[in-house]
């Protein structure tokens, strides 16, 4: 029997640590997050080491990453916003790192966890609340009110403070539903195959047919992978461009 | 690496920003997948139909209304749900028709 496809997901502790009651282990999931930090870090300090005016390769494709984000920022909030760009920069690279070290067959993937990318989130709507606060003051409430007679607007505001609060888990759910989905699937489609190979006789030929249907997918995952933190960059962009310029843009 | 000549440094640093304006008013958004379409939809009427939810229920908790809270929050999510897959599809709307309307250009 094959394993459960889920199975890939499981938080296996590798240095157990017990801090006053909690179980602050360092898991296979830690370890792939700081594998990912360490990765990018490493590729950034390489691709600039060597600053040139023509640059080589690994420079190019850092200076195209540090410009996509500039542009997606640039784009959705103007020049106020570009003041966020360390901040989406990272986790525009965090995102796209542990999806791509994911598709490395028998890696973790960081992101199909629920709580990381919750995190992430939290992160991204605390930025944005606070810098609001600080922008406009009282006057951020403005973000819920819309302009229409009263017995419109008192549902509305609600209405509009709900769907702001529905933003950490929209966000959040979209990258871990898509990470997630993906590697069951391919984990799936990898049990069909070694289930037809082991059948024996013509069901073993058939196990070409998964087979070709997993090169698919995989390609498929990178579309995704690079998608999700694409989508996820640019939302964050979108909050913070909203809580800049309040309703100035809409 | 020898020091390189600063005036033809800077012809290329004109030269440079040149084929990029001309490059920024060519670029715009990607136009959506339907994967990202799809994906985009049913998270943003889930999250706000669930996060209404959850909100009722604490209320109910706090005040000890259960369940009339539960419903009405429920509904005012599954509302807010509604209403932003509404602005999504605008915004992608205006993200399709801005990869259309450069298409057209450029052909």
């Amino acid at each position: 029997m094959a394993a459960s496809p889920m199975e890939q997901f499981t938080i296996k502790p590798i240095i157990p640590l017990h801090l006053g009651g909690y179980d602050v282990s360092f898991t296979n999931q830690s370890l792939w997050m700081c594998i990912v930090v360490g990765g990018l870090s490493l590729f950034m300090a390489i691709a600039v080491w060597n600053r040139r005016l023509v640059p080589s390769r690994l420079q190019s494709m850092a200076e195209m990453s540090y410009e996509f984000v500039a542009g997606m920022l640039n784009m959705t909030s103007g020049e106020d916003g570009l003041k966020f760009f360390p901040f989406i920069f990272t986790i525009f690279l965090f995102i796209l790192g542990s999806n791509f070290f994911g598709l490395i067959p028998g890696a973790y993937t960081a992101t199909a966890q629920l709580c990381v990318t919750l995190a992430l989130t939290m992160l991204v709507i605390f930025t944005v609340i606070v810098t609001g606060f600080i922008r406009h003051g009282l006057g951020f409430f403005k973000l819920f009110v819309i302009k229409a007679p009263l017995f419109i607007a008192v549902p509305m505001a609600l209405l509009e403070f709900i769907s702001f609060c529905a933003r950490p888990m929209s966000l959040s759910m979209r990258l871990f539903a898509n990470m997630l989905a993906g590697h069951t699937m391919l984990a799936v489609m990898a049990g069909f195959v070694v289930a037809l190979a082991g059948a024996g006789g013509v069901l073993s030929a058939l196990s070409i047919a998964p087979m070709l249907l997993i090169i698919g997918l995989a390609a498929l995952e990178f579309l995704v992978a690079f998608l999700q933190a694409y989508v996820f960059a640019i939302l964050s962009c979108i909050y913070l461009s909203e809580a800049i310029h309040l309703h100035d843009n809409h | 690496m020898s020091e390189p000549d600063p005036r033809r440094l800077r012809d290329l640093g004109e030269k440079l920003d040149e084929i990029r304006r001309q490059e920024e008013q060519r670029k715009v958004q990607p136009p959506p997948t339907s994967a990202e379409v799809a994906f985009r939809f049913a998270t943003e009427l889930f999250a706000a139909t669930i996060v209404g939810g959850a909100m009722g229920w604490g209320l109910d908790w706090l005040f000890g209304t259960r369940p009339i809270l539960t419903v009405v929050m429920f509904l005012f999510g599954a509302a807010a749900g509604i209403r932003n897959v509404v602005r999504t599809s605008r915004e992608l709307n205006a993200r399709i028709a801005a990869a259309a309307a450069k298409d057209k250009k450029e052909s």
